[in-house]
C-alpha cells in the first residue's frame, strides 16, 4: 500500500548510466529545497560507466523526511530499458514521461498500465533541446524543465541552480537554459501536474543538501583528520573524492594509496606518531585490512577505519546498499582485542561519529570501525544545520611529565580500565618498542607466561571499560512501548517514517523503536528492561542473519521472534516496514 | 607537537640495550646491528628522533635489542607503515628494515609504491637469501635448484635480483653493501640517511644456519665497491643497472645509483607546499562552515 496518512510524493528520474540522471536529480533536489519543499533523494545506479539503468528518486513531503517509499507518482524516464525496470513502481494513478519513440509495452506492462490507471506521455527532448540550438545530450534539461512546470517551482530559481552547476562549463549554460525553457512551456497533453504539499516551510532555504559521505568527510575536518588514505571502492570512493576536493582549502594530506592493506598500515604510521589519519573503504577492502586492525589493537595504536557496507559476499552488488559487515568490523582481525563499532544512520550522526570515533580511539588506543552504507553514503539528505562540532580529546600525557617518564609506562599494566600512558615519538627521551609481538610494559619482547598474561588482561580490560562509557541506544517513538523494533544503520530513517503510517493504522498500538548508534561493545541494559516489561521485540536489519539480533541473543540471551530482514540490495522502504509490522500489531489486537 | 629538545650529541651507547640478542651464533644481523648504531650516531640522530621500523623475520626479532623508538610490524607491510610515519613527522629520521621474504614476497607491491612515491626514508634490505626464522624454506631470491625446507627436490622458480628489479623504477636512491664489514655498512647507510627521499639500500646477509652456499666468505671474495671503478658516475643509471647484473663473480657494493632531483613525496604535494607545520602539530578542530556554504 502507497503511504495515505501522512503527504508524500515521489519523482523519479530514470536513464541509464551517463545520460546525467545524478546531475539531473541533484538539480532538481536543489530546486526543491529552494522552494521550501522536504525530501530525501535517494539513487540507484548499476556498476558500469554506460547503459544498465539507473534512477534518482526524490520522495517529496511536508515534514522532515529520511527514506524512500517504494512506490513512484511520477516517472520520467530517457532510457527504453528504465521504463520496463521502473514502470511497476508506478502507484495507481502514476505518471509516466518519456523521451523514446516508438516505445512499445509488453501485454503484461499494457495490463499493469491499464489497471492502474497509470498517463504515459511521450515527449521528444531530444529534438526540443536541438530545436533550440542545444545538444541531443540537454534532454536532460528538458526533462528539468518539464518537472520545472509540474511541479511549480520558480524558473529563476532552477535558473539560478543551473547557472552554479554549469559555472565551470558557461558556454554550455545558454543552450542549457534554452532548453530548460522549452522544457517549461512544452504542451504536456495527458499528464497533470501532482500534488505538492500545502505548506512550504522557508527555513529550507538555508538548509543543505548533503550524502552521508559529505558528512562523513566534513566530520572528519572537523576531527583535526590531517591525513586521508583510500583506495577507491564503492560506496566509500567518494569521500577520497571530497576530500581531495577540498584539500586545498583544508591542507589536508589526502592520498590515494595502491592497496587497502597500505592504506591501512599508512594510517597505523601516522596515527603512531600523532596526528589523525582516516581511512575509507567497502567490505572487500576492509577484508585486506584486517590483520592491520589486529596489529593496531597489539601495539595499542588508535587506528579508524569507515566501512561503507554494500552487498557481499566478494564483489557482490557493489553500487546497492546493506548491512551484512557488523559481524565482519565486529570479529575482524586475528586473536582477541578491544575495539569499538558504530553505525551511522544519516548525515548528522555520520558528521558526529567519525569525530567521537578518533576521541574513543585515542582514548582507549585501538581499533574503531565507522559503519555507513551505500544507502546513507549516497542518499541525499536535507538538514536545516549540522550538529555542533565535537571537541578534540587526544589523551596524550601531558607535556609536563614528557621529560620525566620512563619506557615502562607505555604499557603499564597496572590501570583497571586498561589503558597505559601514550606519548608520541620524538616528544619525550623515553623511547619503547611498539610491538606487534606479545610484549613487556617498554614494549621489550616476551614469551613468558605471568607477562603475557598481565598484558594480555590490560588489552582485554579496555573492552569493559568501553563500554561501560558508551551510551545506551535511544528509544524513539513511545517511551513505554508494547512493540519495540531494534535495529541499527539506515533502517532507523524507514521506521521513524513508517511510525505515523503504523499509528494511524493502529492507533492503539504503543510502538517504538531502539536505535543502535554504538554497536560493539553492546548495551543492552535498555533492551532488557524493555523486554523484562512485556514489549513484544522486532528485530529489523538490512542484513539476511540479523546480526545485531544475534550480537544481543549471545549477551542476552533474549531471542527476537520476529524479525524483519531484507538482503535484495535494496534498503528497507517505508512500505517495508508498514507491510513488516501489519501482522505483528494485528495479532496484537486480536489479544 | 611538543618535540623533545635535547642538544646533545649522540653515542652509540645511547642506542645499546639491556636485551640479549637471540640469533645465531655469526648471523649478518649483528653487524647490520652495528653499523646502523655508527650510521646514525655519526649523521647526529639521537634515539628519540629515530624511529625503526622492523618486518617479521629473524632482523625483526632484534626490535627490542637497539634503542629509539621502534615498531615492530607485520609481515611484509613495514614499508607503508614507515611510509605514514614520514608524510606525518618529517623531523624523525624514519628507517624500516625487511627480509627477502617479507619485502619480496609477501609485501612486493609496497617496494614498488614507495619507490615510485618517493617517501623520504631509508629502506633495509636483508637479503639472506632464505627465510630464517620459519626455518629455512626458500624466499623469492634463493636460487633456482637450491634443496630447501619444504623443497626438497630444489627450487623450480627462477630468483628474483632485488637490485635489477629496483633500479627498474628509476629509483630515488639505491645501494648494496654486505652484512660482514661494517665500515661499509656504516658508509652506505649514512648516504641512505642523508639523501631526501626513499633510500632503498640491499644488505647481502650471510646467514650461516641455513645458506650454506654462499657465507660469510664466498662473498668476502666476490664483491668490490663501485668507487674503485675509473669515474663510476651513480647519476648514471644505464651504468648502475649494468654494475647490478652480475650476482655471481663480481658483485657490485655501494652507492650504485643516486637521483639528484626526485622531490620527496611531500614536496610533491601541491596542498603542502606552503605548510610549515608537520602533521602531528595540526591536530586541532578545524571549523567546517566555509565548506558547508556549497551545500546550501
Amino acid at each position: 500500500m502507497p503511504i495515505t496518512s501522512s503527504f508524500r510524493t515521489v519523482v523519479k528520474i530514470a536513464g541509464e548510466s551517463g545520460q546525467g540522471v545524478n546531475s539531473v536529480g541533484e538539480i532538481v533536489a536543489k530546486s526543491l529545497k529552494e522552494s521550501g519543499y522536504h525530501q530525501f533523494g535517494y539513487r540507484e545506479y548499476p556498476s558500469l560507466i554506460k547503459g544498465g539503468y539507473s534512477c534518482y528518486q526524490i520522495d517529496i513531503a511536508d515534514r522532515p523526511i529520511k527514506s524512500s517509499s517504494q512506490y513512484t507518482n511520477l516517472l520520467l524516464c530517457l532510457s527504453r530499458v528504465s521504463v520496463h525496470a521502473y514502470l511497476k513502481t508506478l502507484a495507481p494513478q502514476g505518471q509516466l514521461v518519456h523521451s523514446l519513440p516508438a516505445l512499445s509495452f509488453s501485454a503484461d506492462e499494457r495490463a499493469f498500465i491499464e489497471q492502474n490507471q497509470i498517463a504515459v506521455e511521450y515527449v521528444d527532448a531530444a529534438k526540443l533541446a536541438l530545436a533550440v540550438g542545444g545538444k541531443a545530450i540537454m534532454a536532460n534539461t528538458v526533462i528539468i524543465g518539464i518537472l520545472l512546470q509540474l511541479y511549480g517551482l520558480s524558473e529563476q530559481v532552477v535558473g539560478r541552480v543551473l547557472k552554479e552547476e554549469f559555472a565551470n562549463k558557461p558556454e554550455m549554460l545558454a543552450a542549457n537554459l534554452a532548453c530548460l525553457q522549452a522544457g517549461h512551456e512544452y504542451q504536456l497533453q495527458t499528464v497533470k501536474k501532482p500534488t505538492l504539499p500545502t505548506e512550504r516551510d522557508a527555513s529550507l532555504d538555508n538548509a543543505y543538501l548533503l550524502t552521508g559521505n559529505h558528512a562523513l568527510a566534513l566530520g572528519a575536518v572537523s576531527a583535526g583528520v590531517r591525513a586521508y588514505y583510500a583506495y577507491p571502492m564503492t560506496p566509500a570512493s567518494s569521500i577520497l573524492t571530497y576530500l581531495s576536493q577540498w584539500y586545498h582549502q583544508t591542507g589536508m594530506l589526502v592520498r590515494q594509496v595502491d592497496d587497502e592493506i597500505s592504506v591501512a598500515q599508512m594510517a597505523i604510521g601516522s596515527m603512531y606518531v600523532g596526528t589523525r589519519a582516516l581511512v575509507g573503504t567497502s567490505g572487500g577492502g576492509f577484508d585486506l585490512m584486517t590483520e592491520s586492525v589486529s596489529l593496531a589493537a597489539m601495539t595499542e595504536t588508535p587506528f579508524v577505519c569507515i566501512l561503507g557496507q554494500r552487498p557481499g559476499p566478494a564483489t557482490g552488488l557493489p553500487t546497492w546498499t546493506a548491512t551484512g559487515d557488523l559481524n565482519l568490523a565486529v570479529y575482524a582481525g586475528h586473536g582477541e582485542f578491544a575495539r569499538l563499532v558504530v553505525a551511522a544512520s544519516d548525515v548528522e550522526s555520520c558528521y558526529t561519529l567519525v569525530q567521537h570515533a578518533f576521541n574513543y580511539a585515542e582514548k582507549y588506543q585501538t581499533a574503531v570501525i565507522v559503519l555507513t552504507e551505500k544507502e546513507i553514503a549516497e542518499s541525499l539528505y536535507c538538514v536545516t544545520s549540522l550538529p555542533a562540532a565535537v571537541p578534540i580529546e587526544r589523551h596524550l600525557l601531558p607535556d609536563e611529565e614528557l621529560e620525566k617518564i620512563t619506557p615502562a609506562a607505555r604499557y603499564d599494566t597496572s590501570s583497571p580500565s586498561g589503558v597505559s600512558p601514550r606519548w608520541l615519538p620524538g616528544s619525550s627521551p623515553a623511547v619503547f618498542d611498539t610491538n606487534g609481538d606479545e610484549h613487556l610494559a617498554d614494549g621489550s619482547l616476551t614469551e613468558e607466561s605471568q607477562p603475557v598474561k598481565a598484558m594480555y588482561d590490560k588489552r582485554m580490560r579496555k573492552q569493559a571499560a568501553l563500554l561501560a562509557e558508551l551510551p545506551e541506544p535511544a528509544l524513539f517513538g513511545d517511551q513505554q512501548p508494547d512493540v519495540v523494533l531494534v535495529g541499527w544503520g539506515s533502517v532507523k530513517n524507514a521506521v521513524l517514517d513508517a511510525l505515523p503510517e503504523l499509528s494511524a493504522a493502529f492507533p492503539e498500538a504503543k510502538i517504538g523503536y531502539l536505535h543502535y548508534e554504538y554497536v560493539y561493545p553492546v548495551r543492552t541494559e535498555r533492551l532488557q528492561q524493555l523486554h523484562q516489561a512485556g514489549a513484544k521485540l522486532v528485530l529489523i536489519e538490512n542484513n539476511y542473519l540479523g546480526q545485531l539480533g544475534g550480537l544481543i541473543t549471545q549477551h542476552t540471551a533474549i531471542q527476537f521472534p520476529t524479525k524483519l530482514l531484507k538482503y535484495d540490495g535494496r534498503p528497507f522502504f517505508v512500505e517495508d516496514v508498514v507491510a513488516g509490522m501489519t501482522p505483528v500489531l494485528t495479532a496484537g489486537r486480536t489479544k | 607537537m611538543h618535540m623533545h629538545d635535547c642538544h646533545c650529541e649522540p653515542s652509540q651507547h645511547d642506542y645499546f640495550s639491556q636485551n640479549l640478542y637471540t640469533w645465531c651464533t655469526n648471523c649478518g644481523n649483528y653487524g647490520i646491528h652495528a653499523a646502523v648504531k655508527r650510521a646514525l650516531v655519526a649523521e647526529g640522530v639521537n634515539p628519540h628522533q629515530a624511529v625503526l621500523c622492523f618486518d617479521i623475520g629473524c632482523n625483526g626479532n632484534g626490535s627490542d635489542k637497539i634503542e629509539g623508538n621502534r615498531f615492530h610490524g607485520l609481515h611484509g607491510r613495514i614499508i607503508p607503515f614507515a611510509c605514514g610515519v614520514s608524510l606525518a613527522n618529517t623531523k624523525l629520521k624514519v628507517m624500516a628494515f625487511g627480509g627477502d621474504g617479507g619485502t619480496l614476497g609477501e609485501g612486493l607491491n609496497h617496494l614498488l609504491h614507495a619507490i615510485r612515491g618517493n617517501y623520504d626514508m631509508t629502506f633495509v634490505l636483508h637479503n639472506n637469501l632464505n627465510y630464517g626464522l620459519t626455518q629455512g624454506q626458500a624466499s623469492p631470491t634463493t636460487k633456482l635448484g637450491m634443496k630447501m625446507n619444504s623443497s626438497p627436490d630444489g627450487i623450480v622458480a627462477d630468483q628474483i635480483q632485488p637490485m635489477r628489479l629496483v633500479l627498474s623504477l628509476n629509483p630515488s636512491f639505491a645501494a648494496r653493501t654486505f652484512s660482514g664489514d661494517v665500515r661499509h655498512m656504516t658508509k652506505t647507510l649514512q648516504a641512505a640517511i642523508k639523501h631526501p627521499g626513499f633510500s632503498f639500500v640491499e644488505i647481502l646477509q650471510s646467514c650461516p644456519t641455513y645458506n650454506k652456499a654462499t657465507p660469510h666468505e664466498w662473498y668476502q671474495e666476490h664483491l668490490f665497491d663501485v668507487e674503485s671503478l675509473d669515474n663510476y658516475d651513480p647519476s648514471n643509471i644505464t651504468w648502475a643497472r649494468e654494475v647490478a647484473e652480475d650476482l655471481e663473480t663480481k658483485i657490485a657494493t655501494g652507492v650504485l645509483y643516486q637521483r639528484p632531483d626526485s622531490p620527496t613525496a611531500l614536496a610533491r604535494l601541491a596542498n603542502r607546499q606552503a605548510m610549515t607545520t608537520e602533521l602531528v602539530d595540526e591536530v586541532k578542530n578545524y571549523s567546517i562552515t566555509e565548506l558547508l556554504k556549497k551545500f546550501q
